[in-house]
């Protein structure tokens, strides 16, 4: 999970902006949490995009991939991987 | 042939007549009407063993999937009514409250997908053999229904946990169907995408009317609703013909397409619905859909589509768009604030009587301030109070104004920023609240609040996110919660000042809102 904290930062920065990095688990649910609806997603999967420099592709997506901090810096982690290895 | 049949004895008849037709396009893999059949048939055998006989309401969890739109057609087949249940959070939370008051006993959940494969004829699956009924060519006749028995039964948006239930009948369903049948010219072959999801009343339109008359249904996941991408290649790779969605559906699409020139040919009907259309985003739609019509409609769940505006380049530049005149057998009146029915050009809220209302909700009495009896043109009806603030001009075209009470939509949804206050003053830690509508360049419209906490509170927003996801529908949760703890301001009379809060929220939008 090398990416939670720059996560936790965006999250933060644009859904919670007055709550400490520190309050913010990397597992909690940020849908049930009413942190995130759809277009919190939509907002999230343009970060992504814009600063990891990914192309998030449509048929990726899975709801499941953006519930948590953690979830969202592995789905990060695993789209690089998969850019990497392709040739 | 039987005369005047119902929208399942249509479905019914097209999978026998056209049985390799598509009815469904779903994560790009098609579904037949004859497969689509079998399953509402297999469906229908399960409810028999499951819920047999009662006249008590079944819940559909409705997740959308061919599936689920094989148990509706079920329901439909056995004449029992249903209502259409939001798929529930992890938390379990708003279902259990309504089916309990809908006094459903049966809750079912759409049989695994995996079930038909392809193979038709007489060979059944190698596995099953669950009941004749269950073969195709000698499927039981669709339960007899008359006119007046409740189908289909929807929600109404409500911000908070008592949404009302809204029962259709058959007939209305029916003569609903028929019309947007011939309006918009859905017949065997034609491709219909829909956007909402399978609880909201508009799939009455897009998917129900589109399976009555043979039409293929392409099914947006709403897990991808707001990707752009992902929609404009369905609505190009499926030669999408009509169109129906709300707004923020367009405006996406247009902020992906600026300046690209990319273009959608294949559709001829562009319907928007569920809230208002932005001057700027009509004037660009022309160019995204070269070939279609485009219409502004109206309605509410409890009378379906109203009004009908067909885009004719006459619509103001600087104002809404008009919902024009009422459908063919629509009444409307306009109360005026003396509560006596305008005649002429003027202002006042909307009363709506359509041919595809509902008798009233299926809480009597919820009923009470929400229908009103009125003789106009020689006639006694009943009305339903649409709550909309409504302006006629000397051309009888009707515009929007605004809302008489605290309701607002947020991306279609009806939300009641009262209500949003009272969830939020229901928290122990709050001692003042208010919350707003903001215009939002991606979602039309958003919610934003500011919260007065108690002296030496540490609560903070992802508590109060918490409280609010609980208790409220994500689309209620406020996009911004501001957590002060200096009083709120008032109006000279006392009451919270929202004005000042409307405009401070404002500016901070745009850098928020370029997501796309």
């Amino acid at each position: 999970m090398k990416h939670a904290a720059a996560v936790t930062q965006f999250i933060i920065e644009e859904f919670l902006p007055d709550v400490g990095a520190n309050e913010l688990d990397v597992d909690y649910d940020l849908v049930d949490g009413g942190v995130i609806d759809s277009l919190g997603l939509l907002k999230t999967i343009a970060w992504i995009e814009d600063r990891f420099d990914l192309r998030v592709e449509e048929f990726d997506l899975d709801p499941d991939s953006f519930r948590s901090v953690g979830s969202i810096s592995g789905f990060i982690e695993r789209a690089q991987q998969h850019g990497t290895d392709s040739p | 042939m039987v005369q005047q049949q119902s929208l399942v004895g249509s479905f019914v008849s097209h999978a026998t007549d056209h049985p390799g037709d598509t009815a469904l396009v779903w994560h790009g893999e098609e579904t037949t009407y004859r497969e689509l059949h079998r399953l509402a048939e297999r469906e229908r055998v399960r409810i028999a063993r499951l819920a047999p006989g009662g006249d008590e309401p079944l819940g559909i969890v409705a997740a959308k999937s061919p599936s689920a739109i094989a148990l509706v057609l079920a329901c439909l087949l056995e004449g029992r009514r249903f209502l259409l249940l939001p798929t529930p959070t992890r938390e379990g939370r708003t279902s259990d409250a309504l089916v309990e008051r809908a006094c459903i006993l049966h809750v079912l959940s759409p049989e695994s997908p995996q079930a038909p494969g392809p193979a038709p004829g007489p060979a059944p699956g190698p596995s099953e053999r669950p009941s004749t009924a269950d073969r195709p060519g000698e499927p039981k006749a669709p339960h007899r229904t008359e006119p007046a028995d409740v189908s289909f039964m929807f929600t109404t948006s409500g911000s908070t946990g008592r949404p009302k239930v809204v029962p259709l009948s058959t007939g209305a369903v029916d003569r609903f169907t028929t019309w947007a049948g011939e309006r918009f010219g859905i017949r065997r072959g034609t491709t219909v995408l829909n956007y909402a999801p399978l609880t909201f009343d508009l799939c009455l339109l897009d998917i129900w009317t589109t399976l009555r008359f043979g039409g293929r249904v392409v099914l947006v996941d709403p897990a991808r609703a707001t990707h752009p991408g992902h929609l404009l290649d369905l609505v190009s790779r499926h030669e999408v013909r009509l169109v129906q969605a709300v707004p923020m559906f367009y405006r996406l699409l247009l902020d992906a397409t600026a300046g690209s020139g990319r273009r959608l040919d294949t559709v001829a009907h562009v319907v928007f619905t569920g809230d208002s259309m932005p001057a700027r985003c009509l004037a660009e739609l022309p160019h995204l859909f070269p070939e279609a019509r485009l219409y502004n409609v109206y309605g509410c769940t409890e009378t379906n589509d109203s009004f009908l505006h067909e885009v004719d380049g006459t619509e103001p530049t600087d104002g809404p768009v008009p919902i024009g005149r009422p459908l063919p057998g629509v009444h409307a009146v306009i109360v005026g604030a003396d509560g006596g029915i305008l005649t002429g050009p003027g202002s006042g809220e909307l009363h709506v009587a359509t041919p595809f209302q509902t008798d009233g909700y299926l809480e009597r009495e919820q009923d009470a301030d929400r229908f009103a009896t009125h003789h106009h043109e020689g006639r006694t009806r009943r009305y339903f109070r649409s709550g909309d603030l409504v302006r006629r001009d000397r051309d009888g075209r009707i515009t929007l104004e605004g809302r008489n009470d605290h309701q607002v939509k947020v991306r279609g949804v009806r939300v009641n920023t009262h209500e949003v206050e009272q969830v939020l003053l229901d928290h122990p830690d709050v001692v003042e609240a208010a919350v707003v509508a903001v215009p939002d360049p991606v979602a039309g419209r958003l919610l934003r609040s500011v919260v007065r906490r108690a002296p030496d509170s540490r609560l903070n927003s992802l508590a109060l996110r918490r409280h609010c996801a609980q208790r409220l529908p994500l689309t209620a949760v406020p996009s911004a919660l501001l957590i002060v703890d200096d009083p709120l301001p008032r109006t000279s009379t006392g009451k919270i000042d929202r004005t000042p809060l409307q405009h401070a929220c404002s500016p901070a939008q745009p850098t928020e809102g370029t997501a796309t």
